[in-house]
């Protein structure tokens, strides 16, 4: 009794200072965001006042970094540096063409003398490049849909003679949108650079050092910048297929996307109606079916890893002891099924319980006992329903979501077990036999030993893993995809109507319901809602990691 | 005299418990797996009805032979299952390849250079980990569509790489900390240039971390099915095939093809996680979990 004691006054503590680093970080993160905006502006201000100083004190650099202004590599040209300059324009004359070759310039004035525009004319949306298209249609996600009348012709969806009499797809501009956008971060960065190199370099052309060679200047790039260019590489496939996207949806969640958009026929709009209806109105229903997804998925999380933990641990300690031979040989059996990928386990496991006639109804029935199973069941209120009769649903029956959950959290007890039988057994090995000695002298019993070595040991080195299983499992979409589907469905009555054909099942967690949400509704699929809640749980994910990692000493630590 | 019988018969008593209690949690643990090899050598007509005992009398190949030969499309060159094998064997080996290059090399960069970015990008990293990755399905699907990588394994698997630096970042950090520097400074002093010392020492010292990662790199895209599902609409993946035939709502619905198609893959994966048992402490510093 003690011991729970004890450990409801450690959860107490740690809970205790949870709140209190919350409350810390956020005044330190309304401190920070006003860092933030306080160092944009003034970073804005030095800039101008670095340029009219420049301006001012050396007017004849000024202007070769003016030339460079007006056309990338000028300013080096005069500087000399042909290879630079050579450099800088190519890459400049790169885009140009791209975005000349993708357009429709040429044909602009043939067409619009034939077709005339009246009152509106949109005319990067019918003629511009990649880029200049690109830009108009991230700020308008499109203007014209099927059957609009414009320039005396009506938008059709295929078959056009000119392409800007086709509709506008107001998802591809989106996403054409953000490629571009980041493009053009990349051009002004290096036009930024190429402003300060003709600049610079004219200042040590006065002072009279000696300019590098094309050569020796490769040659510092690649010395100075070793670190950058060696991860350039890996750093373009993230920004590409892991930051790009998550931007993308970020900007979704302040759309108008959902089921009811058709694309072509109708245009995607910025909003923030859907965020802000979340938090603090609109659909009532939207925030308590969250907020009851949001309670199970905690439930889930937390229960799930401290069961494996605790399995995990017993399994540990009992193989460990000395009563057991063959330790390896029990072992090797009891990782199996943290060996069997989980995707399979648990579609296994689906097969087992799922439907009516599953393995698990057909065992209960050869043996006779399935009316005695289900009473036992009832009565430890694991099935709702009193009326309920011939074999059991498992899976499927809206009363018996507790009995899907207990189900959910003993595969996911199954498979994750073995994982923290293996971990907590290396660290048991770890622990300096001299401590035990000395307990012994001291004349400990085996359950003191346990409590003041073992644990304490065990527990401080394995904490940082319960942490990430947390999460992990705050996350797990498999475990409840692949297993229940999320079912059993909620009853018809209960489900609002502005969730119909969106609204979660009953073992459903927040990830898995964002995606079914997202994906697989149908007509349904609301992509905002879906990526609102995202947004949401990115957060409440972020701030336990954060909290994860203020304890993690060695992530702060210098690489030295 | 008594007392020491008393002793003996305690830890009789306990050792007794003890197994007993180690058969039970041995018996748990087989149970399905037991079950999922009885299925998929079985030609009983439904699921449910499968012994879990595999019954070594009735053993078929039926299974095997319908999923070795089943064609869902006439003319098609491939049997669905190997093609969705091949498929996802070649993900598997280009994601592999540049998961280990472009980790050594970020990995290189974070632990043996100081460089102004070097903390943000450690930050957001971290943050990248946290965010539900497939919630940038919809951006990836666009972005394939718009480029025509649709159904294209390279582009799925350069996915999976920029997927796996984040995490491989760290794992390479924690394990290079261990690594003393002056093995490369001495290097450097002999005038080896950096590509020199990485090429020469820190992948050589590097290697055992470096086959963590391929192996995980290896085993990752075969049991990932969100992803493909999405990218890789006419061109499935293991994964997708093992879901199809689960799936009450596609053609066909075979539970019985299922198993085993998942116990062909599910064999050689399970070997391979056993032999890595020992790299489980690499949770203790990076987080590793098995998903």
């Amino acid at each position: 009794m003690e011991f729970f004691e004890r450990l409801k006054k450690w959860i107490g503590k740690q809970s205790r200072r949870f709140v209190f680093f919350l409350r810390n970080k956020a005044v330190g993160f309304v401190r920070g965001i006003f860092r933030f905006f306080r160092a944009i502006v003034l970073g804005v201000r030095n800039f101008f006042i670095s340029i009219y100083k420049a301006a001012k004190e050396h007017p004849k650099s000024f202007r070769k970094g003016l030339m460079s202004f007006f056309l990338m590599g000028l300013g080096q040209f005069r500087n000399k540096q042909w290879y630079k300059g050579g450099i800088f324009l190519g890459i400049f004359l790169v885009f140009l063409i791209v975005e000349f070759v993708t357009s429709d310039y040429i044909y602009a004035p043939a067409e619009l003398s034939q077709y005339p525009a009246d009152d509106q004319l949109y005319f990067f949306r019918d003629y511009g490049g990649i880029i200049t298209r690109g830009i108009w249609g991230f700020f308008s996600l499109g203007a014209l849909s099927m059957g609009d009348a414009y320039r005396g012709i009506t938008i059709v969806g295929e078959d056009a003679r000119y392409s800007w009499m086709l509709a506008d797809n107001s998802r591809t501009l989106m996403g054409e949108g953000i490629i571009i956008a980041v493009l053009m971060v990349v051009l002004i960065g290096l036009w930024i650079a190429n402003i300060r190199d003709a600049y610079k370099t004219d200042l040590r052309i006065r002072a009279g050092e000696k300019v590098e060679s094309a050569k020796e200047w490769v040659r510092s790039i690649w010395d100075r910048n070793f670190a950058y260019i060696i991860t350039l590489p890996g750093a373009i496939l993230v920004l590409f297929f892991i930051l790009m996207p998550f931007l993308f949806s970020f900007l979704v969640a302040f759309t108008s996307y959902d089921a009811a958009i058709t694309l072509r026929m109708d245009l995607i709009a910025w909003e923030t109606e859907t965020f802000t209806d979340v938090l603090f109105g609109g659909e009532p229903a939207w925030r308590s079916f969250f907020f009851d997804v949001l309670r199970w998925t905690v439930f889930y999380a937390i229960l799930s890893s401290v069961t494996v933990y605790i399995l995990g641990f017993i399994q540990a300690l009992i193989i460990n002891s000395k009563y057991v031979k063959f330790k390896k040989v029990w072992r090797l059996i009891l990782i199996l099924p943290w060996a069997v990928p989980g995707m399979v386990s648990l579609l296994v496991f689906s097969n087992i319980f799922g439907g009516t006639h599953g393995l698990m109804n057909n065992i209960l029935a050869d043996f006779g006992i399935v009316d005695n199973v289900r009473e036992f069941l009832r009565t430890i209120g694991l099935i709702g329903s009193p009326r309920e009769e011939g074999n059991i649903q498992w899976f499927t029956h809206p009363d018996n979501a507790n009995l899907a959950r207990a189900i959910v959290l003993t595969v996911n007890l199954w498979m994750g077990f073995p994982y923290f039988m293996l971990l907590i057994t290396g660290v048991l090995g770890t622990i300096p036999q001299e401590l035990y000695e000395a307990a012994d002298i001291d004349g400990g019993s085996a359950p003191q030993k346990f409590r003041f070595i073992t644990f304490p040991w065990v527990l401080r080195a394995t904490a940082p893993v319960i942490i990430t299983t947390f999460t992990f499992n705050f996350n797990n979409f498999g475990a409840i995809y692949f297993l229940t589907g999320g079912g059993p469905r909620y009853h018809t009555a209960d489900v609002p109507n502005a969730l119909r054909g969106i609204e979660p099942g009953q073992t459903d967690i927040l990830i898995s319901w964002i995606y079914t949400m997202a994906f697989e509704s149908g007509d349904h699929d609301a992509y905002n809602l879906a990526a609102v809640y995202s947004i949401l749980v990115f957060i409440m994910i972020a701030v336990v990691s954060l909290y994860y990692l203020s304890k993690l000493k060695s992530f702060w630590e210098e690489d030295d | 005299m008594i007392d020491m019988k008393m002793l003996k018969f305690k830890k009789g008593l306990a050792g007794t418990l003890i197994h007993i209690w180690l058969i039970i949690s041995v018996i748990i643990c087989l149970v399905p797996i037991l079950w999922m090899l009885s299925a998929a050598f079985s030609d009983v007509p439904h699921i449910g009805r499968v012994p879990i005992i595999p019954n070594i009398t009735e053993l078929s190949l039926t299974n095997f032979e319908e999923i070795f030969t089943y064609r869902s499309r006439s003319g098609q060159m491939f049997p669905d299952y190997i093609r969705s094998f091949l498929v996802t064997l070649a993900v598997a080996t280009i994601s592999t390849t540049l998961v280990v290059i472009f980790s050594s090399l970020v990995g290189f960069a974070v632990t043996r250079f100081r460089f102004r970015a070097k903390k943000p990008a450690l930050l957001l990293m971290m943050g990248l980990q946290m965010f539900p990755g497939f919630m940038g399905m919809i951006a990836l699907f666009i972005i394939f569509r718009v480029f025509g990588w649709l159904n294209n394994p390279f582009f799925l698997a350069l996915i999976y790489v920029a997927g796996a630096i984040p995490f491989n970042t760290f794992i390479v950090r924690g394990f290079m900390r261990n690594v003393p520097k002056s093995l490369d400074e001495a290097a450097a002093i002999d005038g080896a240039t950096n590509l020199q010392i990485l090429v020469k020492i820190i992948v050589p010292l590097a290697a055992p971390i470096m086959g963590f990662i391929a192996v995980n790199a290896f085993m990752g895209p075969w049991m990932d099915y969100i992803l493909p599902s999405i990218l890789m609409p006419n061109n499935e993946t293991v994964a997708m095939w093992l879901f199809r035939m689960n799936a009450p709502d596609t053609q066909p619905h075979e539970p019985m093809w299922f198993m085993a198609g998942a116990l062909f893959v599910t064999v050689p994966i399970m070997i391979v996680q056993i032999y890595m048992q020992k790299y489980v402490t690499y949770g203790l510093t990076a987080g590793a979990e098995k998903g």
